[in-house]
């Protein structure tokens, strides 16, 4: 992805690298990279919010520097950290030289106005320990940051990130401020947890990923599970838009739909059936709950999908 | 920026989604970049821009598809539906929703809307002085030029400012003044004359004429109605919560319960973020110095790290008790409709309805929707008042779990058909519990008169307060969370 590619070349090159998505996904990339705007993602658990992140990384070449958020994430695990350790040996060493330096001054005022001229790096960025945030920063052609789940950390590290978000720089109360080099691209996900600041969705573009489509869905097992046929895989996709109907705690997302793509081609399924869905329920439902309210609908919604199957072959 | 895009931004905030100057800066910029091409494009960019959250993205997009909409004078709006007209309609119906297609384009060429981008756009400046060459309107609806006639009613509507309608009761008026600006009056004397004439060929123009106008009326009238659908979406609901917030509650009409409903959500919204970020400052607490000393062995016992004592997060809980007897249970339903949309931040709700007898119905209430489980609980617990049955039921059901960290709250009027009052039951719980407090919907004058046993029972709580209206609701319940926490 480099600049002057339109929204529909980003389309073809995400599409290349096995992350299929519909115009919206493309144009908030787009967007993203000509504005040079973070880009928060919100949607349910599943629908490739991080994976976008990971693609984009991939087709721009740059290298992809995570932060997972948490509660109790602060600047000294986000941002930077003094080398303690390392600060310490240095006043130890800068102990043993003072006898050196000191030689030959004559009085407090000359120690003194000799001590201010020594060059003092005692916070300096040698002693830096750079965090995620940080090493994006100063990653030369630019980095892919991915800020994981930002509703999972606090209110506070939330508008601790506002002056790297709006202006791509950090202040260090030590050291002043530093840029970066070259302006990373940014993507937060959320899950909606909770509702996050309007001064963060402010400096944002948002983009929105819901559940995919019948089509969506389908090209997505095809690019990611290819060995399933044609007829299975438009089977089991429908099963599942028609699973996401009922009135289950936690959805299928779509990461659900190819991890059960993949344990239906390894049991070599050519065809849904009820006892095979049954006894694979548990990978596309992970709550006990859900899978006792789904097991009596299986049958209907294994009919619709045999008829959909079919109808997409005549057709 | 052009006025396009503000008049968009305007119909958005009409529907509810909020945007600052910034985000339209964005706007801005995302349109500069993506242009006018592409509908789908701009549809995506623009909603990335400015909606920012799932609520926001739909009435995004429903206000973008009928801002948007592609419209032109129908078919047979001229004096003559030839079927020539086509050709010139077409460039017509790529004018969304007026005839800025020009500025627009001006904006998108020129990177950053210069005066000049918006002077070439068809000489459709929104200044206030007539355009020289002005054709008449007669020739416009002989022509039938629709493209001509669009062009003509946006640019009207602008300069009365059709974007501030607020209510219905302005269409006419706006109707009025943009036909007026649109140079009717000139063909209302040429109808006339027409029509007093002799010349059955003249004769024959006038009514064409006179079919032609009302075309045009129809059509004012329709984008008047557009405009106002777009502009005033919430205005009227608005001011509709404003004075339902303002009711009394048992006075409240059938008819506006969805609306009610709606806004104790949002109040209780408001609420729950207000509250969340409270919450969270209280949790810092002292410093822990043996966990500091064990985490700095490391640098060689000095103390680099400082870690925290944290305060434990106490849950408050809260048990209501609301009586559901005629006049009071309009109020106990709102009371336990907003309770129970807290859930977020106020976890440990029980409830307990009565006015004969008294019993728990935090379950009904948790699972069910608010009109069934207030069905219910009027039929289980429904009957004449008896607050001393009520007060030993419960503390004989719940009396145990009152500790000091229990805020009891208990609506009623007190009217009590001259039974004992039972005070002493209440004093009980109110030593043991963190918080009583009594809230009565009767106005303050009327507590003490007839059978209410008010004042002994306001001996025994911490606060005893009117609650009325919804206004006096969120009152309560905010300052309950402030002081739970």
């Amino acid at each position: 992805m480099t600049s002057g590619d339109s929204v529909a070349d980003i389309r073809g090159r995400l599409g290349e690298i096995g992350y299929i998505c519909d115009a919206g996904i493309a144009t908030a990339l787009y967007l993203c990279r000509e504005l040079d705007k973070p880009l928060l993602i919100e949607g349910p658990p599943g629908v490739g919010k991080t994976e976008l992140a990971k693609a984009a990384a991939s087709i721009t070449g740059r290298p992809l520097i995570r932060l997972q958020c948490y509660e109790g994430l602060d600047e000294t695990k986000a941002l930077y950290e003094w080398k303690y350790g390392k600060q310490l040996l240095y006043t130890q060493v800068l102990k043993e030289k003072l006898g050196d330096l000191l030689q030959g001054a004559k009085g407090l005022k000359d120690s003194l106005g000799r001590l201010h001229e020594f060059d003092d790096t005692f916070f300096s960025e040698e002693f830096l320990e750079p965090r995620p945030l940080l090493k994006a920063l100063w990653e030369k052609d630019g980095a892919v940051l991915l800020i994981d789940e930002i509703d999972k950390a606090d209110d506070e590290f939330e508008a601790f990130l506002l002056e790297l978000l709006s202006d791509y720089q950090i202040s260090v109360p030590e050291l002043g401020t530093i840029k970066a080099r070259t302006t990373p691209l940014v993507f937060l996900t959320s899950n909606n947890k909770r509702e996050l600041g309007d001064a963060l969705k402010r400096r944002c573009l948002h983009l929105h990923i819901p559940f995919p489509d019948m089509a969506l869905e389908q090209a997505i097992i095809k690019s990611r599970v290819p060995q399933a046929e044609p007829r299975l895989r438009a089977q089991l996709v429908s099963f599942v838009q028609g699973l996401r109907k009922l009135d289950l705690k936690k959805l299928p997302a779509v990461s659900e739909t190819i991890d059960w793509a993949r344990t239906l081609v390894l049991l070599n399924a050519k065809d849904l059936q009820p006892d095979l869905v049954r006894s694979t329920l548990n990978v596309l439902l992970k709550y006990q709950d859900d899978i006792v309210e789904a097991e009596p609908e299986v049958g209907g919604l294994i009919a619709t999908a045999h008829k959909e199957a079919e109808y997409r072959a005549i057709n | 920026m052009t006025e396009v895009l503000s008049d968009f931004i305007r119909a958005l905030r009409a529907a509810d989604v909020r945007i600052t100057t910034s985000e339209a800066i964005e706007a801005g910029a995302t349109l500069a970049l993506i242009g006018y091409e592409d509908r789908e494009l701009l549809r995506q960019g623009l909603a990335q821009a400015l909606s920012k959250s799932v609520d926001e993205k739909q009435a995004f997009f429903e206000t973008f598809d009928s801002f948007f909409a592609f419209r032109s004078f129908s078919e047979g709006g001229g004096a003559q539906g030839a079927a020539g007209e086509d050709d010139k309609g077409a460039p017509g119906e790529g004018q969304s929703p007026g005839g800025e297609q020009g500025e627009q384009q001006g904006e998108a060429e020129g990177q950053g809307g210069q005066p000049s981008g918006k002077a070439s756009g068809q000489g459709m400046g929104a200044g206030e002085s007539e355009p020289a060459e002005r054709e008449s309107l007669v020739d416009l609806l002989e022509r039938g030029d629709r493209a001509a006639l669009q062009e003509r009613l946006a640019d009207a509507a602008r300069r009365v400012n059709l974007n501030d309608i607020r209510f219905f009761t302005q269409r006419g008026m706006f109707a009025v003044r943009i036909l007026n600006l649109m140079g009717v009056e000139e063909v209302d004397d040429v109808i006339a004359a027409a029509e007093a004439s002799d010349d059955p060929g003249e004769r024959g123009r006038g009514e064409r004429l006179h079919a032609a106008r009302t075309a045009l009326r129809e059509e004012v009238r329709d984008y008047v109605e557009k405009q106002l659908a777009i502009f005033a979406a919430n205005a009227g609901r608005k001011l509709r919560e404003e004075i339902l917030a303002d009711t009394r509650l048992n006075a409240i009409d059938r008819s506006d319960m969805r609306i009610m409903q709606e806004l104790v959500r949002k109040m209780a919204k408001r609420l729950i973020a207000l509250h969340a970020r409270r919450r969270r400052i209280a949790r810092r607490g002292q410093l822990d110095i043996r966990r500091t000393i064990r985490a700095n062995i490391e640098y060689d016992g000095l103390l680099f790290h400082t870690v925290w004592k944290r305060r434990r997060l106490e849950r408050p809980k809260v048990m209501a008790l609301c009586d559901v007897s005629g006049s009071v249970s309009q109020t106990a339903r709102f009371l336990l409709m907003f309770l129970y949309s807290l859930h977020e931040v106020l976890p440990n709700v029980r409830s307990f309805a009565f006015s004969g007898n008294l019993g728990e119905v935090t379950e009904l209430f948790e699972h069910n929707d608010v009109d069934y489980a207030m069905a219910e609980t009027l039929s289980r617990f429904g009957g004449s008042t008896d607050y001393a049955e009520a007060l030993e039921t419960f503390e004989r059901l719940a009396g145990d779990e009152v500790d000091h960290r229990t805020t009891v709250l208990i609506l009623g009027d007190a009217r009590n058909n001259n039974g004992e009052p039972r005070a002493d039951i209440l004093r009980k719980i109110h030593d043991r519990a963190r918080r009583v407090i009594f809230l009565n919907p009767e106005p303050r004058s009327s507590w003490n008169t007839g059978d209410s046993v008010m004042r002994k029972y306001e001996a025994c709580c911490d606060t005893a307060q009117v609650c009325a209206t919804l206004k006096d609701l969120e009152r309560v319940v905010s300052d309950l969370m402030r002081t739970a926490i």
